[in-house]
């Protein structure tokens, strides 16, 4: 039987957690943020018909997509305080997931524009539409119902990605947890109430990706 | 005959190794119907995709109402076209694809409503009215608020036509725009082609695997083969006295095949 004290739970646990919590989502959503305009800088850089350009963000891309998160919140953290760049460890934590979901993200864009069919762009030119209008009334309303529940699946992985920033010591809700454990000799409480808020969490955000989801069907697609 | 509306000069296009059209020469008069008739691979949907700019050409001028459209004057010479300078003249040609390449997330009437009030500047209200003349026209007013999905593939392409003609083209290309639908509504398709081509204001140049329909309203019909016109004449000459003997090869296949 698991020892499990509720008088512990209620008044060190709980107020420590929530607060926690706190960074936890404003860490996810900073992140994601970031990594959405990061994606779509990535994805145009990528197909710049400029052939040194697109090679240069292909190979970025690559790079970030081949090493862990990890390493690269690590690496940032150490590395960059020896060229001068001291940031606050959450700063450099939103940092290094906002880069490595960026790449993924650029993925998601340049597959959702994929998937309109080239017909598409041809009936643009032939209809004599500009650019601009080309992109705004006719490809983009297309690839969104590809690109938002791809894009929503990013952003609970972030979610699930930011215990890592424990590593670098940002009082993320992980980071709490295994303070208080060390703090009072007891994981138990923390660790479980920390699972379950990641798990609740999760949950919550699916639902509102799916939410999107139906949304941009709804209103794009019929 | 009068100035040629769409002329070619020594065209040639190729995909890597592959020569599509060969320094084609081939003009099309203004108010002409002109059906290219050819078997597949033979450059003749190239004709069309280069003339409506979907893609570019190796060598030579293409010419529209005397204007060239790949290139440009500069300084008593051609130099190749701004973008500016394509999509002035590009405006002068609609075209209407095999696979009809409606706009999915928009209506018929907003298909047809879109282009013209970004490109050529119309107010909402006007474009309107013009769109619901030429939905009239392809008889389909009553699907105005219809969705392409909600359409059959008949009704599809009679909407792509109504939004070509919203531009207001002087020409108006056809490639195969027959070909990807149900026998049963080939008629239908047909008969909207056939009521422009008798008002003779359109420059039309088609595309087409119906040869009796190519037959009936054709002024002439090119036979194309390797990226070249190899016979070209009144539809009574081509279909009923066919000179070349790669043409006659190719419509005993097609009328065999009937």
């Amino acid at each position: 039987m698991m020892d499990w004290r509720w008088d512990f739970t209620f008044d060190v646990v709980l107020p420590r957690l929530w607060e926690a919590a706190g960074i936890t989502v404003y860490a996810t959503v900073v992140s994601f943020a970031f990594a959405l305009v990061g994606g779509l800088i990535l994805m145009l850089l990528k197909m710049s018909a400029f052939k040194p350009i697109s090679f240069v963000a292909s190979e970025v891309i690559e790079f970030i997509r081949g090493t862990p998160l990890l390493v690269q919140i690590f690496f940032l953290f150490f590395v960059l305080p020896q060229v001068g760049i001291t940031l606050p460890p959450l700063t450099t934590g939103i940092m290094a997931i906002a880069i490595y979901n960026s790449a993924l993200t650029a993925e998601v864009y340049r597959a959702g524009l994929q998937a309109v069919p080239r017909g598409q762009w041809e009936a643009a030119v032939a209809l004599n539409l500009s650019p601009y209008r080309t992109f705004r009334k006719i490809i983009i309303p297309q690839s969104l119902p590809p690109i938002v529940p791809a894009l929503g699946n990013y952003l609970i992985a972030i979610f699930k990605e930011t215990p890592l920033l424990s590593f670098v010591a940002v009082g993320e809700i992980m980071h709490a947890s295994k303070l208080i454990g060390s703090e009072y000799y007891r994981f138990n409480e923390a660790v479980t109430i920390a699972g379950i808020f990641f798990l609740v969490m999760s949950l919550v955000s699916a639902a509102l990706v799916r939410a999107a989801e139906n949304y941009v069907k709804r209103s794009i697609l019929h | 005959m009068t100035r040629p509306k769409i002329r070619f000069e020594r065209v040639t296009k190729r995909y890597g190794a592959l020569t599509v059209l060969d320094g084609l020469d081939f003009e099309v008069a203004e108010g002409e119907v002109v059906t290219v008739i050819g078997p597949s691979g033979s450059g003749k949907t190239t004709v069309l995709r280069v003339l409506m700019t979907l893609e570019g050409i190796q060598d030579g001028v293409i010419w529209v109402s005397g204007e060239p459209l790949n290139m440009m004057h500069s300084k008593g010479g051609l130099v190749p076209a701004s973008k500016a300078h394509i999509r002035k003249i590009r405006s002068r040609i609609g075209m209407v694809f095999q696979n009809f390449n409606l706009f999915p997330h928009m209506t018929a009437l907003e298909n047809c409503i879109e282009a013209p009030i970004q490109s050529l500047g119309l107010s909402k209200a006007e474009a309107v009215e013009r769109a619901m003349e030429l939905l009239t026209m392809v008889g389909l007013t009553d699907k105005r608020d219809q969705y392409p999905s909600q359409l059959s593939g008949g009704q599809q392409q009679r909407v792509a036509i109504a939004r070509a003609l919203a531009m207001r083209p002087e020409t108006i290309l056809f490639d195969e725009p027959t070909s990807a639908l149900d026998p049963e509504m080939v008629g239908e398709v047909l008969s909207v082609i056939r009521e422009l081509a008798a008002e003779h204001s359109y420059t039309i140049l088609m595309v087409t695997h119906q040869m009796g329909f190519a037959r009936e309203i054709s002024d002439r019909v090119c036979f194309f083969d390797g990226g070249k016109i190899v016979e070209q004449g009144p539809p009574d000459d081509i279909f009923g006295n066919p000179q070349n003997p790669r043409l006659q090869q190719f419509l005993s296949k097609v009328l065999e095949a009937r």
